[in-house]
């Protein structure tokens, strides 16, 4: 009955939907850049499962079916070593430009959508999770709304902290460790702690 | 060009432009209800495949297993399994491309090779509607293989700290951007896959969907040091790796009891 009307229709709109399956399939016999393609095929398999195995020990206690509270290790080690991998800008400032940190922390395509121009990147990610400029309604619900976030009194050491490494605060965090795996580097991260705090920024305005 | 099909179909109201990115619930209630599923034209294909596609062997699917199908109704709700002629545990990707490599004589690697296994899939998938998926962990590999994708659903790894569990156990029913997220193992998903994907216009196979959220991981080659986007990003697993179809029997065996209602219709 499906298949009737849909042919029905198909038919009046005088469109052909299938390809004969004979055009479609011709032999190839290249013997050899048959074996090439099993060579690369292996060499993508293998070059996954590398990938799969590269699990720090961190992401290994994380791997248990509650998926954040860590396991077989002591929480008070885990915060204080993951601590011990944050790095700071050079310059000392943890307070960067606002301006270069909206360009991190949004994609291409939402920059373009605010101010017509190029801009944004993929590092950041954070509307992806977080609300926060008001402008952006096509924004995640899986943390909390970032909107005023630098009223509120909150140190900016913290929310430094917080994006180079989320683990030392909230030990298996669905935020992943920006700082700690180099998504963003130490002023990169400034920028966007400038983003969050600065009274200028739409965050706050 | 299935697109135009179906806007010419639909006409103004369902008229959704190449770059949108979602068609509305309401838009895909409009075509469930019509009975019209673009997926529709795939399975066609599927079919047409399965009848007169012919190799080096000169035999056919039918050939094999039957006019429409008749031999392998009920096959899907109880793969992946293992097959003693390829010895190894086979999802419905895997076993149609040893079938058209091995018995029917046709290339099905690579792009090209996707482009019959997935009607193929499709077409045979719809020959179990109805029916509850029953996957068995009877071989040795299906246990060994189950295990590893219940380790492999939860394992966190990557730039970006993600597991599967993460998104679709922890987070399930909350948004990334405007994308909901589901709970393929608690709500039972697998019964709707292989699906029809609006946004891509493609039939997509449980293979497709598990690629696609690989990428979000942000895996990478650590001998190339840390995650850069040029540099040493593994974006996809390739195609018929055990470790997908370890995590396909994971999800599978979770969704047993089921009713297959395929193709799905998805955004
Ligand atoms: C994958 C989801 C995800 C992404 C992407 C993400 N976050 Fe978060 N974020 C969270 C979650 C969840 C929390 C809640 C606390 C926790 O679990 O760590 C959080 C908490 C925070 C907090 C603390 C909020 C408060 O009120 O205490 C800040 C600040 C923050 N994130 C900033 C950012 C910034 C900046 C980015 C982009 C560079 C970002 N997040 C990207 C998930 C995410
Ligand atoms: C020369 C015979 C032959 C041809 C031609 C052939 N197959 Fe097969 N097929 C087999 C054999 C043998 C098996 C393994 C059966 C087993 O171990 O239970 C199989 C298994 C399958 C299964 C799994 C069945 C199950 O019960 O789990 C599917 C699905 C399938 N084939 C699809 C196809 C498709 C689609 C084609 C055409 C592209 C095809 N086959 C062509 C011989 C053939
Ligand atoms: C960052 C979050 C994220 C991670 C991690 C992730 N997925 Fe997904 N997954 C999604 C989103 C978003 C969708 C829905 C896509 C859409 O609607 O277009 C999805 C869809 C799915 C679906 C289809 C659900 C349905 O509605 O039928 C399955 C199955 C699935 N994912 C499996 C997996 C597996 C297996 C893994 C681990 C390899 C994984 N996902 C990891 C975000 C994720």
């Amino acid at each position: 009955m499906k298949r009737g009307l849909l042919v029905a229709l198909f038919a009046s709109a005088g469109i052909i939907a299938c390809q004969p399956a004979s055009q479609a399939v011709k032999q190839e016999k290249q013997t050899l850049s048959a074996q090439a393609k099993t060579q690369e095929k292996v060499d993508k398999a293998q070059l996954f499962r590398k990938a799969l195995n590269a699990q720090d020990k961190w992401q290994k206690a994380c791997s248990n079916p509650t998926q954040i509270a860590p396991e077989g290790v002591d929480v008070a080690q885990f915060i204080k070593e993951m601590k011990e991998t944050i790095k700071y800008p050079k310059d000392g400032k943890l307070v960067g430009d606002w301006k270069k940190g909206e360009s991190l922390a949004l994609l291409p395509k939402e920059y373009k959508a605010l101010y017509g121009t190029k801009g944004g990147s993929r590092k950041g990610n954070c509307y992806a999770c977080h609300c926060g400029d008001p402008r952006i309604i096509a924004c995640g619900n899986i943390g909390p709304s970032l909107r005023g976030y630098g009223n509120k009194g909150i140190d900016p050491k913290l929310t430094y902290d917080r994006i180079y490494n989320s683990w030392a605060q909230v030990p298996c965090s669905t935020m992943f460790r920006f700082g700690y795996h180099g998504l963003l580097s130490p002023e990169e991260i400034a920028h966007i702690v400038g983003y969050l705090h600065d009274p200028e920024s739409p965050i706050n305005k | 060009m299935r697109k135009v099909i179906l806007a010419s179909l639909l006409g103004g109201a369902l008229l959704f432009s190449a770059r949108a990115e979602s068609p509305t619930p309401e838009q895909l209630q409009i075509l469930k209800e019509m009975g019209v599923s673009p997926a529709d034209v795939i399975i066609e294909e599927g079919r047409e495949y399965y009848h007169n596609l012919k190799g080096t062997t000169g035999k056919t699917c039918a050939s094999c297993h039957g006019q429409d199908g008749d031999g392998l109704v009920g096959a899907y709700a109880k793969m992946p399994r293992y097959y003693t002629d390829i010895k190894r545990v086979a999802d419905i990707d895997l076993r149609i491309k040893s079938c058209l490599e091995k018995y029917v004589g046709v290339d099905a690697s690579g792009k090209k090779g996707r482009k019959i296994i997935v009607p193929l899939a499709g077409y045979v998938a719809t020959l179990s509607n109805g029916m509850p998926i029953s996957v068995e962990l009877k071989h040795p590999e299906e246990k060994r293989l189950y295990e590893y994708g219940k380790e492999l659903w939860f394992k966190r790894v990557g730039a970006r700290d993600f597991s599967c569990a993460i998104c679709h156990d922890v987070l399930a029913g909350k948004r990334i951007r405007l994308q909901k997220l589901g709970a393929p193992v608690r709500d039972k998903l697998y019964a709707h896959w292989p699906a029809y994907r609006i946004s891509k216009d493609k039939l997509w196979t449980m293979e497709d969907r598990i690629r696609g959220c690989y990428k979000s991981f942000f895996l990478f080659d650590p001998d190339k040091g840390k995650f850069d986007f040029k540099k040493n990003w593994v974006k996809k697993p390739p195609f018929y790796i055990e470790e997908i179809i370890a995590l396909e029997l994971y999800m599978k065996r979770a969704a047993n009891g089921a009713k297959i209602e395929v193709p799905g219709l998805l955004r």
